[in-house]
């Protein structure tokens, strides 16, 4: 099987629901820059999928796509992703372990234990992108008292995909579920039909989640985006990238290389 | 984090400069000059250079600046281990996310530049001990760079 694409999209969020839109605050990457895709790195990237067939002349397999949304400006996703969960508890086992502490009525110490703990919000039961009510900055400590300003942006979410792409039968993109924690346990795929080439542009639907202040109550809200990029299908042959032959087996040294 | 209890207006977060690396291009390549593009939160302040080498953050004395990485591949290893830069004008301490091994960099501006100050980030990719160097350097730049801009 051929190398499956990586596509990363990254957003700028504080922009973003700044300005109530994708346009300039989208930046796009793939693993493809190798192969000819264009605008790797910015709003406009074209995804090159060689491979109408195999260097022998025969119908190539379909290619498979894999989409991972990051947030620019915030605790990178290299952290665990139950790391907001586990750092909201570890927070709170730190306070409980002050109040603990604590000698008879020392105000400033409950004071610092109330710092520490910082803030909770309300968010809907059904958020993925939210894995605990602790509101944490962006260097992962509690958001203080000015949580609605300096909050760690959740992970956008990836909500659809639809477009020319999806409704020409060129990419069936669906949502899977993976052991893989980096990414809460679930992406977005697609396997791509190579025997039509052409350009077939697609569309991204990514919610974010702002943070706001209701009647002095923290909240969670969903603020739906659309952003946009394209797929081009190329009749040149899949090959291997480490021999630029065919796709089957590498080549084996007679004796392994010496050390 | 920045003082909460700031005079003047300014953004409540530091300026986060992030560099995407491609650790597998980085590490075929054996450079990382067609692999790194770099990006921060001030675009509306003027920052310019995004998805370049050359990006030039728009900084204001007092500002606090956070760098880290991105990997375009979560499986390969990619850490931010240095910034070289003049210390007159930032000294960069190296952070992890609590609980993690994940590396930032957090640094204050101490005094707006007048001219373009360059700095170097450099990068351990995947096995290899010696460490990665873009060629070109990066910039922070005051407002003196973004009237010239205009």
């Amino acid at each position: 099987m051929a190398q499956q694409h990586g596509i990363i999209v990254l957003i700028d969020v504080d922009n973003a629901l700044k300005e109530r839109s994708l346009d300039g605050n989208a930046y796009w990457f793939d693993n493809m820059k190798f192969l000819g895709s264009t605008g790797v790195g910015t709003g406009n990237l074209t995804t090159i999928v060689p491979g109408s067939y195999f260097l022998d002349g025969s119908q190539a397999t379909e290619q498979v796509l894999n989409w991972l949304p990051a947030a620019l400006g915030a605790v990178p996703p290299t952290v665990p992703r139950n790391y907001h969960a586990e750092q909201a508890r570890q927070i709170d086992r730190e306070a409980l372990a002050g109040i603990a502490a604590l000698d008879g009525s020392d105000g400033a110490e409950v004071g610092r234990i109330q710092e520490q703990v910082g803030r909770r919000a309300k968010r809907t039961r059904s958020s993925r992108s939210l894995a605990s009510s602790k509101v944490l900055d962006v260097t992962g400590q509690a958001a203080g008292a000015d949580a609605a300003e300096t909050y760690n942006f959740p992970a956008p979410v990836i909500t659809d995909i639809t477009g020319p792409a999806v409704t020409e039968k060129i990419m069936y993109p669906a949502q899977y579920g993976s052991p893989d924690m980096i990414y809460d346990g679930w992406y977005w795929a697609a396997t791509v039909d190579t025997s039509r080439p052409g350009t077939y542009p697609y569309t991204m639907h990514i919610q974010l989640h702002e943070l706001v202040d209701r009647d002095g109550e923290l909240v969670w809200e969903s603020v739906d985006f659309t952003c946009e990029s394209a797929l081009e299908v190329i009749t040149d042959p899949k090959r291997n990238a480490f021999t630029g032959s065919g796709v089957g087996l590498l080549p084996m040294p007679a004796f392994p290389p010496a050390p | 984090m920045p003082p909460r209890t700031k005079p003047e207006q300014r953004t409540a977060r530091p300026v986060t400069i992030t560099a995407v690396v491609d650790p597998v291009a980085g590490l075929a390549a054996g450079t990382l000059n067609d692999s790194l593009y770099l990006y921060d939160t001030n675009r509306t302040s003027g920052s310019t250079g995004f998805g370049t080498l050359e990006l030039r953050t728009r900084v204001r004395k007092g500002d606090t600046l956070l760098w880290n990485a991105l990997p375009l591949e979560c499986e390969t290893f990619v850490a931010l281990v240095g910034i070289d830069i003049d210390r007159r004008v930032a000294e960069p301490v190296r952070k992890v996310y609590p609980g993690t091994d994940i590396v930032f960099w957090t640094a204050t501006v101490k005094q707006e530049p007048t001219r373009p100050v360059p700095y170097r980030l450099s990068f351990l990719l995947g096995a290899v001990a010696e460490p990665f160097i873009a060629d070109t350097s990066q910039f922070l730049v005051g407002s003196a760079e973004v009237k010239e801009h205009k």
